[in-house]
């Protein structure tokens, strides 16, 4: 801890946190946001808004200019903290192909505690639970090649399971694949998180954000707006501003609340509006 | 120029039995010019094949292939002019960004020209890679000379979609031209593509996953299952068709699963499931109960 | 694109395909020496060697057919190294008055057909019974030792795993490549050879390109699943040497002590003693 101002709760804590690629630029710029332990966190941005870079920040691939960041108590402007650190937090990639290091599923799930220097037993062991996790047991010696996007991802995710990580980052690991395998991707991934890892999704499907405990809005680096998916939501202009679109469901609520029918205020998926539109028809 | 296809088959690996799988089994598809047609299936439903049947990317024969016919083009023929039918019938691919390879923009836009119409004149050439730019909203002067790989995800797109408009096909086809894009860049997209058809583009075909977008832009939507055809109709149709679309392995559009889910609570709507119609059915619905 | 059968690899259960690859190399590489053991017409040797050869085809199920096309594949090659013997080796009689054919010549180019076609045969073998991923793993090792010399076993054997891993995903993306640019009238089939290589750049660029970017995302996978080189890593993968190997290892001593042995029957004393 640098300047001993984080407080104990938070499991990710960053406070005006800048990174620049070159020096004419900042891809991020002052970012603060606060992460707690077993929370669902959705950070929605377009293309280029910097929430890549927030990504490999979070795990230590790059290291940022200025400002304070804490992951999981550890400080990640000290180079002897990185291992500890990529092994806490994993991240998930948006290209299944680009990730997968082996051509037998149950060897890329390795290579993660290979790398720990993890015994034989106990990486077996570590093999059939992440696997059984992602639901995807039953092809532990298939080749990675003939599987769909969706179950590439899981593996993907099973990779990152073996390291035993406390959090999950997703960046925007479901923008390639077709509405099952995003699908099959998220269930896994509530799964997970109700099993009490804390997961950071950074995606521009505002769909994915519906249900998460908090949203960021990422602009030009910079926080636009946060908070509950009801209180962003609500913030037309900053999401208008981030390039984003509010939910269909949400859209055609608001559209139906100016049509003069008394909808609730907060509907935001699909389910609260048909049983808002229910209860109303 | 239409699109005639009876009973198109086609087997991948055709000559090793053993590993040897029907993609399409039997497609009788027709599509008028003119319409903005939609292509949904599940993945592996056989629609990526079909699409490159149409413009000879997958060479049919008379044997796999009652009829292919596109405009005056005769697919099933030995003989047909696959470079003029290319230029007839456009085809963007998903990410056709990944596709960019010359040093500049005007080169790369121009490579379908030099294949295609290696008649025209150097200016020729260029005032049709001016016009293919600005169809897509990229202002010619400014992006021609620089690199393709210099620019943002979203102009590459749309360089390499130019890049088959400067052909000025008739017929377009995208497969998952959307992919990947933030809602922003997806949105003005769609409006570039609207804006498109009518213009040099006379028919549009787009495969997507996204159900929303299907019932909402297409005039028409052919559904794929297993390589057949499993119904071709207006989108309000197909998506009115509960246990067809389930069966197919489909999600519904938002307003087609909320037009479900209220008829089974006995609220019939009568709407055509476009977002405005949907939302204007829903208010006269609410103010004739209050009545 | 990717159901093409990359490498030669042929899928089965036999006990062959279940060896241990490293053993499995070694033997190869032992089945070759054991060829070259014969000496110039000492026929009985290749006959044990071709025995050997058929009751492993037989034992690994690969069809022979498949076989025999391995052999076509360098049929010319053959050909070619026996042509040239029956025409230029001048030692041994003419067989006929002044005709410029020897014996030896002939008898000659017959054993250097036997033994390219028994090589040829024994590497098929290893490789329609290991898979490529397999064989690297054997690679590895089998460079093991090099370690003492510092040479970087473990990086090397990752970039073979790495390779073999992207092969098919790359052999996909030139595919969709080479489709999306004959959509735009790309001809890759017509034209002199120049022409054909020029065609090929529009594939090439985006596909180097993507392979770029490729590599670079992986690293940061990689990166980030804490990949820190060879150091204080561990393996999971364990090549265990089981019976069958032992066995097949005293199959192979076995060979090659046949073949020494019969090195002492000469069947055309008069010709060896010419050579």
């Amino acid at each position: 801890m640098q300047f001993g101002i984080i407080s104990s709760m938070a499991q990710i804590l960053l406070e005006n946190v800048s990174f620049s690629y070159d020096k004419n630029h900042n891809a991020l710029n002052n970012v603060s946001l606060s992460i707690e332990k077993g929370e669902y966190v959705a950070i929605l941005g377009h293309n280029g808004s910097g929430k890549s870079t927030l990504a490999k920040l979070l795990n230590g691939l790059i290291t940022a200019n200025s400002g304070n960041m804490e992951i999981c108590g550890l400080s990640p402007f000290e180079k002897k903290n990185l291992f500890e650190i990529r092994k806490k937090v994993g991240v998930i990639f948006q290209n299944p192909d680009n990730q997968l290091v082996a051509s037998i599923v149950e060897d890329d799930v390795a290579f993660g505690p290979e790398n720990l220097g993890v015994k034989r037993d106990e990486i077996a062991k570590r093999i059939d639970f992440a696997l059984s996790s992602v639901n995807m047991l039953d092809f532990k010696k298939s080749s990675p090649t003939r599987l769909s996007g969706g179950q590439k991802q899981r593996i993907a995710i099973a990779g990152v399971l073996a390291l035993q990580p406390q959090v999950l980052v997703l960046d925007e690991s479901t923008s390639m694949l077709d509405p099952r395998g995003r699908e099959e991707v998220l269930s896994v991934v509530k799964k997970l998180n109700e099993s009490g890892v804390t997961v950071i999704a950074i995606t521009h499907y505002m769909d994915e954000a519906v249900e998460a405990d908090k949203i960021y809005v990422l602009s030009g680096g910079e926080v636009v707006c946060s908070g509950t998916p009801n209180q962003v939501f609500a913030e037309k202009k900053a999401l208008e501003i981030a390039g984003l679109e509010l939910p269909l469901s949400q859209k055609i609520a608001n559209q139906l609340k100016q049509n003069g029918i008394p909808m609730e205020q907060d509907v935001l998926t699909e389910n609260s509006l048909l049983e808002g539109l229910c209860k109303l028809l | 120029m239409q699109v005639v296809v009876k009973n198109l088959n086609y087997t991948y690996s055709k000559n090793s039995k053993s590993v040897a799988v029907k993609a399409l089994k039997g497609i009788n598809l027709t599509i008028e010019e003119g319409e903005f047609f939609g292509i949904i299936g599940e993945t592996g439903s056989g629609k990526s094949t079909f699409i490159q049947h149409l413009n000879g990317l997958i060479k049919t024969t008379k044997e796999d292939c009652e009829c292919l016919k596109i405009g005056e083009f005769d697919l099933t023929e030995k003989k047909c002019n696959y470079k003029k039918l290319r230029s007839k019938v456009g085809m963007v691919f998903q990410y056709p960004e990944y596709q960019l390879f010359a040093e500049t923009v005007e080169a790369d836009v121009m490579f379908g020209l030099k294949n295609c119409k290696p008649e025209m004149t150097e200016e020729e050439k260029s005032s049709a890679v001016k016009k293919a730019l600005e169809l897509v909203g990229l202002n010619y002067y400014e992006i021609k000379d620089k690199s393709p790989f210099e620019l943002s995800g979203g102009q590459k797109r749309r360089v390499a979609i130019a890049g088959v408009l400067v052909l000025e096909p008739e017929v377009l086809i995208l497969d998952e031209p959307a992919a990947g894009l933030d809602p922003k860049g997806k949105r003005e997209l769609l409006k570039l593509l609207k804006e498109i058809h009518g213009k040099t583009v006379k028919t549009t075909v787009i495969v997507s996953h996204d159900m929303n977008l299907i019932m909402e832009e297409c005039d028409k939507v052919a559904l794929f299952h297993k390589g057949n055809v499993a119904k071709v109709d207006a989108p309000e149709n197909i998506f009115k068709d509960k246990e067809l679309v389930s069966l197919c392995g489909l999600k519904f559009p938002l307003t087609a699963s909320l037009y479900h889910a209220l008829k089974e609570k006995g609220v019939s709507l009568k709407t055509n499931l476009k977002v405005e119609n949907f939302i204007k059915a829903v208010t006269e619905y609410y103010k004739g109960e209050q009545r | 694109m990717k159901d093409v059968a990359f490498g030669q690899y042929f899928p089965s259960n036999s006990v062959i395909h279940k060896m241990n690859p490293a053993i499995k190399l070694l033997l190869a590489i032992a089945f070759i020496v054991a060829v070259f053991l014969v000496r110039a017409f000492h026929f009985l040797g290749f006959g044990v060697c071709f025995a050997f050869l058929i009751s492993v085809t037989i034992i690994a199920k690969i069809p022979f057919s498949k076989m025999l096309k391995s052999i076509k594949a360098i049929l010319f090659f053959i050909i070619f190294s026996a042509v040239i013997q029956i025409f230029f080796n001048k030692k041994g009689t003419p067989l006929w008055e002044n005709g410029f054919i020897t014996d030896v010549a002939l008898l000659n180019a017959g054993y250097i057909i036997v033994r390219i076609t028994l090589v040829v045969l024994g590497a098929s073998l290893l490789t329609f019974t290991t898979s490529p991923v397999e064989l690297a793993d054997g690679i590895e090792v089998l460079l093991t030792p090099l370690k003492l010399v510092k040479f970087p076993v473990h990086e090397f054997a990752l970039i073979m795993s790495i390779a073999l891993r992207f092969i098919p995903t790359l052999l996909d993306e030139t595919d969709r490549i080479i489709k999306a640019q004959k959509a735009r009238g790309a001809d890759f089939e017509s034209g002199n050879v120049f022409k054909r290589i020029k065609a090929l750049v529009p594939v090439l660029i985006p596909l180097l390109i993507s392979s770029f970017r490729r590599a670079d995302e992986l690293a940061d996978a990689m990166d980030a699943r804490c990949y820190a080189g060879s150091k204080n890593r561990t393996r999971y993968k364990k090549l265990e040497v089981a019976f069958k190997d032992v066995f097949a290892i005293i199959v192979m001593a076995g060979l090659i002590t046949a073949v020494v042995f019969l090195n002492k029957f000469n069947l055309i004393p008069y010709l060896a003693a010419v050579v």
